[in-house]
């Protein structure tokens, strides 16, 4: 019989991973601002959910403002989530985006 | 640098604060110790229609362990500082990262967010509190690891942990968060750290295999109460069927609800449909498709349903919106298609996937159905606009004439009040979650005045028919638990007595408190 895809649905992958501090993005430390970007603010606001955020030249106070406050629906951003260093990497990089294409 | 502080613990005078917060800032250093009102700010954004002081923190603090957890209690039994612990804290509509009660301090678990471990042969994982789902999608990813999770729809941002001690729920097979935890660390008021399950022996390796350890299961206690600060908890992943067939079912009468159940629930108990199916009603679906309200109605009140039709012809949305999925082999999943063909031509429903479909709500729900994070149902805030949700979600007899009269009921009360029926049924396997978005604009006194009282209406009206709350917002806490009556909260209250003397861990969280 041929090893048919409901073989591979049983098969086991390997042994136990237990994760180290030094992996990438599922260590839980953001990489770049472009990561906290595409994983946080592109989901709404790239998907006709929020406003497009990018290529707008908004002010960077009023991001960081928007980020820890929240604004209407869009939910407030705690400092254990996006700290002041990896927010201010966001806030440069939404303040000087050029507009993205549309996807 | 000198600090702008309002709220405090109720009943704690501010110098004794001021020294409990130099205690912790020894413990925690002062980063981690934040009592700076603009830096509170975020854990004071809620979406509930009460004021946002009822719920003002009086500082937060982020440990990252267990040892810290367990020195920062020392300290808030000595002064008896409630503390109010969140995980991910995107508890939107629920309350989001704000406590319960105003002044208590919020015990920020997000920086604890290692992904401890991932068995890929048992398909288990072992998780901390700040662990988001996407950072779990991502570590999957990663390790190419043919394993599945299921997900609240916040979940890019919303954690397994947090959403689990809540009982949230998901879209898939595994959609019942608690049922496919296994084994949780909890930090007790008195410092002591248990494992629950078979977790609690020495040595042991079977922690994440088998839920019950010897003697009472305790975990249960520990999921939407206030008996300990969960530090570790341990989830079933699912293997990634080889095949997965999401589609969705249209059906054009509102009364078809009835119906509806009734095929689909003899599917689900025998697992033909083995995921949570959501039912979703044509205003649900709307404004995640997405469309404008104001492009089909701008008068006072409710939508009326001439306009909901008007809708759901322009955009090809039904009355109500099966959403489901077939999980297995190509060869299961051809046979058990036939029974689903069979099921929608026999109730009038219309079969729809993803080749013949551009709703973007289409899009975000196959990706909850596989466990993929998406904030796609962020559209339904699109609606009315303002920021303003509160979940009203009682639970239903899976059965067609249970639903119906629930959704009469709360359809009325919500037009009584000027809001719309913005509901869906999430089907467990004998219940359902019915569950409410009461959508209404947050910066319009009158309309958070008129959520406030349309939401204890709901609530009391519901419960005279004997229909309880799965789940409920922190503003409404008590209210819903005396709901449930009053043997239920003695006996609540003489465990927290036990576990918690000094009544530091959430007091009024689900309405338990000394
Ligand atoms: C558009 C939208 C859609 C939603 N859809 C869903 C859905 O499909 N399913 C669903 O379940 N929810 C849904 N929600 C509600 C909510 O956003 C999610 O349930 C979310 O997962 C909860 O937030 P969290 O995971 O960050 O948990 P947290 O906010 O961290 O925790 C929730 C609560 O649990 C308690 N808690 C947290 N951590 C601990 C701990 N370590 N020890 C003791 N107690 C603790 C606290 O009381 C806390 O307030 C939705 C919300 C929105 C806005």
């Amino acid at each position: 019989m041929k090893c048919s895809s409901a073989f591979r649905y049983f098969a086991t992958a390997s042994a136990l991973i237990v994760v180290g501090n030094a992996n990438a993005d599922s260590s839980g430390k953001w990489q770049n601002s472009q990561e906290i970007y595409n994983k946080v603010c592109a989901y709404c606001h790239e998907a006709n959910v929020g406003p497009v955020i990018t290529g707008r030249n908004l002010m960077p106070d009023y991001i960081k403002s928007v980020v820890r406050n929240g604004n209407r629906a869009m939910p407030a951003f705690r400092e254990s989530e996006i700290n002041e260093a990896a927010l201010a990497g966001v806030v440069k990089l939404v303040s000087t985006s050029t507009a993205v294409a549309k996807k | 640098m000198t600090t702008k502080r309002k709220a405090l613990p109720k009943g704690i005078a501010a110098g004794e604060f001021d020294k409990a917060i130099k205690e912790l800032k020894t413990i925690l250093g002062g980063e981690n110790v934040v009592v700076d009102e603009s830096r509170l700010a975020p854990y004071n954004k809620i979406m509930m229609p009460v004021p946002n002081e009822q719920h003002a923190p009086s500082a937060a603090i982020t440990p990252d362990s267990v040892e810290q957890i367990q020195s920062v209690l020392k300290v808030l039994n000595k002064y008896k500082i409630p503390v109010y612990p969140i995980s991910t804290g995107k508890n939107l509509g629920y309350g989001s990262a704000a406590p319960v009660q105003r002044g208590q301090i919020v015990m920020d678990l997000r920086r604890m967010n290692k992904i401890i471990s991932v068995d890929p042969d048992l398909c288990t994982a072992l998780v901390e509190p700040g662990v988001t789902y996407q950072q779990l999608y991502d570590y999957l990813q990663e390790k190419k690891l043919p394993l599945w999770f299921s997900c609240p729809a916040p979940s890019a941002i919303a954690g397994p942990l947090g959403n689990m001690v809540d009982r949230g729920v998901g879209y898939t097979p595994y959609g019942e968060h608690f049922l496919f935890s296994c084994g949780m660390e909890v930090v007790m008021a008195n410092s002591e750290v248990l494992r629950t399950g078979m977790g609690s022996m020495p040595n042991s390796n079977t922690w994440q295999v088998f839920k019950w350890g010897y003697g009472p299961t305790l975990d249960g206690i520990f999921t939407q109460s206030n008996y300990g600060i969960v530090t570790k908890m341990g989830m079933w992943l699912m293997p990634a069927p080889p095949d997965f067939r999401p589609f969705s079912i249209q059906y054009p009468e509102e009364t078809d609800i009835t119906k509806i159940v009734e095929a689909l629930r003899p599917l689900r108990i025998a697992m033909v449909i083995p995921n949570a199916v959501v039912i979703a009603h044509a205003l649900w679906e709307a404004p995640c498709t997405p469309v404008k309200r104001a492009d089909y109605y701008t008068g006072p009140g409710a939508i009326p349903d001439e306009a909901v039709a008007r809708i759901r012809k322009d955009h090809n949305i039904g009355a109500w919106n099966v959403y489901a999925a077939l999980y297995g082999t190509k060869e299961t999943n051809d046979a058990n298609w036939k029974i689903i063909e069979a099921v929608a031509a026999g109730t009038g429903g219309k079969i729809v996937t993803r080749e013949n479909s551009t709703s973007k709500a289409l899009d975000y729900r196959f990706d909850l159905m596989k466990g993929k994070p998406n904030l796609g149902e962020f559209g339904l805030y699109n609606w009315r606009g303002g920021g303003g949700s509160i979940w009203f979600a009682p639970v239903s007899q899976a059965k067609g004439s249970e639903t119906l009269k629930q959704m009469k009921m709360a359809k009325d009360i919500l037009a009584k009040y000027g809001f719309d029926y913005v509901g869906e049924f999430i089907v467990g396997w004998r219940d359902m979650h019915h569950v409410i978005d009461l959508l209404y604009d947050r910066s319009d006194e009158e309309q958070t005045r008129k959520a406030n009282a349309c939401y204890d209406e709901l609530l009391h009206t519901f419960a005279k028919e004997g229909y309880g709350m799965y789940r409920a917002n922190t503003a409404f806490a008590e209210k819903v638990a005396a709901t449930y009556g009053p043997v239920k909260r003695s006996v609540e209250k003489k465990l927290k007595k036990a576990l918690d003397p000094n009544n530091i861990l959430a007091p009024g969280r689900c309405g338990i408190s000394l």
